[in-house]
């Protein structure tokens, strides 16, 4: 009785495997036509660098080409190098929680945005990690607010103005230098 | 895309440069590597020149005409937001984007 048992047991798994390969070659058989060329659906790309720096994927397929950004996984983009043309440190314009620029730093951001000549510009603010997340993502975007307002005063078109609070660090927040580096607001121009 | 097909095959039959992008691969069709342009404007891809397309919400995109091929892929800022640069009005072109290669094609 067990014997059988048994047997029967193997004969349902020796069973249940034919299915399961046959399951797999029916994956196989499922693809279109669109694969049955000499590529057998293996699109091999390669990359194509932007006049931003900034990789993309393309693939010629004989009288089609396609072509999509290169990011990573969280979609931010590979780039060989990057269109941040200005840094301000926020010690040297703003006071300690104000987003209230000084009348000197004033004048040398109206200097800067007149004489860069850029198509457009992305304003991003950036705190370091002290304070709670939701009141550097306020100051943050306050700050480079008010920088965006010169820079619109200096006759410079603003594409974007953003608060990244303390979520894109550009140095650790672990001693005073590197928080010091995370207090900016920078300044993308767009040729 | 079918009136494409068509019009790419009669060129052919005319003898127009077109149809030179079509050797060794109509009927057999192309090995995966899809890295290079074949054909009488054949390069690298790498190689491509563009310019920029303003989608209709503003946004900027790299155009490629490079003969028989079309290339669109958005422009990214280093956060992984589009460029909304402002260069031109929606639907608008700028810049050499047809400038990468010799084949001649209607549009």
């Amino acid at each position: 009785m067990v014997n059988t048992l048994s047997k029967a047991i193997r004969a349902l798994a020796g069973l249940s495997m034919v299915v399961a390969l046959a399951l797999q070659a029916s994956a196989a058989d499922a693809q279109t036509r669109s694969q049955q060329g000499r590529d057998k659906g293996v699109y091999t790309p390669t990359i194509w660098v932007d006049p931003d720096g900034c990789e993309h994927w393309v693939m010629d397929d004989g009288a089609e080409g396609y072509m999509t950004p290169h990011t990573n996984r969280q979609g931010i983009p590979v780039c060989r190098r990057g269109n941040v043309c200005g840094v301000m440190n926020s010690d040297q314009f703003f006071a300690t929680d104000s987003y209230r620029i000084h009348k000197s730093g004033r004048e040398r951001l109206a200097e800067f945005f007149r004489s860069t000549g850029a198509v457009s510009y992305i304003i991003t603010g950036h705190t370091d990690s002290r304070a709670s997340d939701a009141y550097n993502m306020r100051l943050s975007y306050n700050r480079a607010n008010s920088v965006a307002a010169i820079a619109q005063k200096s006759g410079a078109r603003i594409a974007d103005v953003r608060g990244y609070g303390e979520r894109m660090p550009a140095a650790t927040n672990s001693t005073a230098a590197g928080m010091a580096k995370n207090r900016r607001v920078e300044i993308i121009c767009i040729r | 895309m079918i009136n494409t097909k068509i019009l790419l095959i009669t060129g052919c039959a005319f003898g127009l440069t077109a149809c030179t992008d079509y050797e060794g691969g109509l009927g057999r069709g192309y090995p995966s590597d899809k890295t290079v342009d074949r054909g009488i404007d054949k390069k690298h891809l790498s190689q491509l020149q563009a310019g920029i397309w303003v989608d209709p919400n503003g946004c900027d995109h790299w155009i490629i005409d490079d003969g028989v091929e079309g290339y669109l892929s958005a422009r990214l800022d280093k956060f992984g937001k589009p460029v909304c640069s402002g260069v031109a009005p929606p639907t608008q072109t700028v810049g050499d984007f047809k400038g990468g290669s010799k084949i001649r094609d209607p549009n």
